[in-house]
């Protein structure tokens, strides 16, 4: 091959290659004037949008609150949202429930706890399309500080709690934006059971309630079960602090179990053991004891009982109640179930709001109750209980069917779903039971039901030492495990009695629910420790 | 007249008169004790008034009005060990002045242990009508120390109601029928059917037209009992019944009872 040759070849190729070249070099600044222009028109567009978007301050993401500055913004409450605010201008945080976009408009639902109310965001003179897009963005159960003119409305909003009204949004920034994928849906969340199946519609799982609790916390159901159990904690404590009780703290890590033992957690107590207390039944009776005359408290019991039912939990609230009486241990009958009473009546007569949403996902009869509370005798019960067929030996303990049965027989009678079951046999009691002083078969103890369920068991404790050490002999129980229980009652001690509720038991038979773990907040079972 | 214009009179006018007077005394004591009871209830602050109703109840028990022993076992069925609970559902709004009347009797027969309550579909009641079946009994803690109960719920119902053997007995409702029955745990139905008819009919007389009747229903009631009145001592004739007591309760709350014969 000569040079030419070569340069010549070389030349056509590169002949061929500029041709090629300036073929793809025309071919490119095709592409770049395209994109150029392209590029134009969009910097164009944006500028266009951004001259048009007239409402760019009036949403957006603001930077986290850090308490950079303190505003002195009055926020308003979505329940005092009525038409009379109408035509007002108000601020209001609140989570985004639903958000629909429709065209030019936005309705968003917002909540707070158990009260919502539609929120109407429209291209406007007040709203521009990119913030109405903007809204329509915003996460569910994202929090959201809005302004907003109230409005009257024609038509009934019927899905919302304020149905009267609506707001007409000006502003809207994000204060904290939820994850885009919520692990269950409130409105899923609340639904009553059998309503899901009927319209293929999800309902949720307990365990995928229990386990994303924070957001299942928030449903109407629970705002209005935990608030009501709170109502019941505080009318616990003031019917009995008016009654002349005094509220006593008890230790809940002690040395030895109170009753029997084979319920207790054991947990290490530096180099030896404790246990985790299951009754604060001991630390009452030192109070009588010690001149404290009647006492209550409200505190943690644990019971270490591997029973996976739907009233049992291994950690629930104590309601427990301890008193010296006079001459009869009635006189204690009578101060616990007047504050039960009490209890019930605050409910009826404050919180029908509250059992109506419970009601409306899980549907029950409104609790009944008479004043005085109706007292049966043990052997009553063993009698209606052989009248309605069932067999059973006089001195044998209620079985839960038994108790349940009877339960409906004295509401059939009665037409009361709390009533007191008095003079238990003396077999089935523990051993510091009084007995009765005329027939020794019996004691002076009582339970106490709600609607056919047991909340309540308690007795005329004994306070003479010799008679407690009898009835411990009796029972074969080791007097030496014992021995500061009995030795307490030694320097003088009143007749007294007394009984404890579980908190969450109450409120659940209350409201009719079927499971204890939707009246407890973080319930804690055989099987669940978290969260 | 002209047995006096002699000087002397009949020994058997004497008699009558003196049966006469023997009736309005008994009368008289019957309506103290009604309106004694009916006070505690219907006007407030008026405390019970416990002498009246207990004469009433003895007074009539020691006339022969009771003859023969009822027996509890054979009228309300054998005692299993429990209580024989009487459940009465009452109105606040319309307090049964018959039935507190029938079991003030009861109190004397037998050893009845009365309570009251409120149920909660009633919100207030006035508290003369918590104390309507008297003081508690002193040996109220033990029920089983009684032969009978008697449980009085102030209770938000139509009509009044009474339970007692739910496996065996539908609820009795109306306080008419309600009285029928626990009349005759005090006292048999006379035997005469024509009797018996009479006092039933009385007892309706009583609760259709005196106290739910028109002014004219009443009126013709009022002038009735008059003339029956006038012709025996009780209104089903010689014996006390449970038409003596509807009649006076209803005559009483139907307002009418100054215009009344007695």
């Amino acid at each position: 091959m000569t040079k030419d040759e070569v340069q010549g070849a070389t030349e056509e190729e590169q002949q061929a290659q500029s041709k090629k070249g300036l073929k793809k070099q025309q071919k490119e600044a095709e592409k770049a004037a395209k994109k150029a222009e392209k590029q134009a028109k969009l910097a164009a567009d944006q500028q266009t949008t951004e001259e048009d978007d007239f409402a760019k301050d009036q949403y957006g993401v603001p930077p986290m609150v850090q308490s950079q500055q303190k505003l002195d913004r009055a926020l308003v409450r979505i329940q005092d949202l009525t038409p009379e605010k109408a035509d007002q201008l108000i601020w209001l945080r609140a989570r985004v429930h639903t958000s629909r976009a429709k065209g030019k408009q936005c309705f968003l639902v917002l909540r707070q706890q158990q009260f919502n109310v539609q929120a109407l965001v429209a291209v406007g003179d007040r709203a521009s399309k990119q913030m109405v897009k903007f809204a329509a963005n915003i996460t569910k159960e994202s929090i959201v500080d809005v302004e907003a003119s109230v409005r009257k409305v024609e038509q009934k909003i019927e899905s919302c709690s304020q149905q009267d009204v609506e707001l007409h949004v000006e502003r809207i920034f994000v204060v904290s934006q939820a994850e885009a994928r919520l692990p269950l849906q409130l409105d899923d969340a609340v639904r009553p059971d059998g309503e899901g199946e009927e319209e293929g519609r999800a309902t949720v799982n307990q365990d995928t309630k229990l386990d994303n609790r924070v957001i299942d916390l928030r449903t109407t159901t629970s705002q209005a079960i935990f608030r009501l159990q709170a109502r019941v904690c505080q009318l616990f404590r003031d019917t009995l602090t008016n009654k002349g009780f005094v509220e006593i703290q008890t230790p809940k890590i002690i040395s030895a179990a109170s009753e029997g033992g084979a319920n207790v957690f054991t947990v290490s107590y530096f180099k030896t053991s404790a246990y985790l207390a299951q009754s604060p039944q001991l630390y009452k009776q030192m109070c009588i004891c010690a001149d404290f005359d009647k006492v209550f408290c409200v505190g943690p019991v644990f019971r270490a009982e591997d029973s996976n039912t739907h009233r049992h939990l291994t950690e629930f609230v104590g309601l427990d109640i301890e008193m010296a009486f006079n001459y009869h241990y009635h006189e204690v009958i009578e101060s616990i179930t007047d504050t039960m009473v009490q209890i019930f009546k605050g409910l009826r007569d404050n919180f029908q709001n509250e059992i109506q949403t419970v009601n409306k996902q899980f549907p029950s009869e409104p609790f009944k109750f008479l004043e005085p509370t109706l007292r049966l005798e043990f052997t009553e019960a063993v009698a209606m209980l052989h009248e309605a067929g069932v067999e059973m030996g006089d001195e044998e303990d209620l079985s839960t069917p038994n108790e349940k049965l009877l339960g409906r027989l004295v509401k059939e009678k009665y037409d009361t779903d709390f009533y007191v079951l008095d003079k238990y046999p003396l077999a089935v009691r523990p051993f510091y039971t009084m007995p009765d002083p005329s027939n020794p078969k019996y004691s002076n103890s009582y339970d106490m039901f709600m609607r056919g369920e047991e909340i309540l068991s308690g007795a005329q404790r004994v306070h003479d030492p010799q008679l407690l050490t009898e009835r411990a002999v009796h029972h074969q129980i080791d007097l030496e495990k014992i021995k500061s229980y009995i030795d307490s009652f030694r320097y003088g001690a009143p007749p007294h009695g007394g009984g404890g509720i579980g908190l969450e038991r109450v409120c659940m038979l209350y409201l009719g629910l079927h499971n204890i773990r939707q009246t407890s907040m973080f319930p804690r079972d055989p099987k669940r420790l978290t969260p | 007249m002209s047995m006096y214009q002699n000087g002397e009179v009949d020994p058997a006018v004497k008699a009558l008169e003196a049966r006469q007077d023997e009736i309005m005394r008994k009368l008289y004591e019957l309506k103290a004790a009604v309106e004694g009871l009916a006070k505690t209830v219907t006007t407030p602050d008026a405390d019970l008034d416990l002498t009246v109703s207990s004469s009433l109840s003895s007074q009539t028990l020691s006339s022969a009005a009771f003859q023969g022993t009822t027996d509890l076992d054979s009228l309300l069925g054998k005692d299993h060990g429990a209580l024989r609970d009487i459940v009465i559902n009452a109105n606040p709004a319309q307090p049964p002045l018959t039935l507190l009347v029938l079991h003030s009797l009861l109190c004397k027969r037998y050893r009845v242990l009365s309570t009251v309550h409120v149920h909660s579909s009633v919100a207030d009641v006035p508290s003369q009508l918590l104390s309507c079946l008297g003081p508690r009994h002193e040996d109220s803690y033990a029920r089983h120390l009684f032969q009978l109960g008697f449980t009085l719920i102030w209770k938000d119902v139509p009509k009044l109601q009474m339970k007692f053997s739910i496996q065996n007995m539908c609820p009795i409702e109306g306080e008419a029928n309600v009285a029928r029955f626990l009349f005759k745990l005090l006292a048999a139905y006379p035997s005469d059917p024509a009797l018996a008819t009479m006092v039933d009919s009385w007892v309706d007389t009583a609760f259709f037209q005196l106290a739910e009747g028109s002014a004219k229903e009443q009126a013709a009631v009022l002038r009735a009992l008059n003339s029956a009145l006038g012709r025996n001592p009780w209104l089903a004739g010689p014996e006390f019944s449970l038409a003596d007591v509807a009649c006076y309760c209803c005559v009483l709350q139907c307002g009418s009872a100054s215009s009344a014969p007695y």
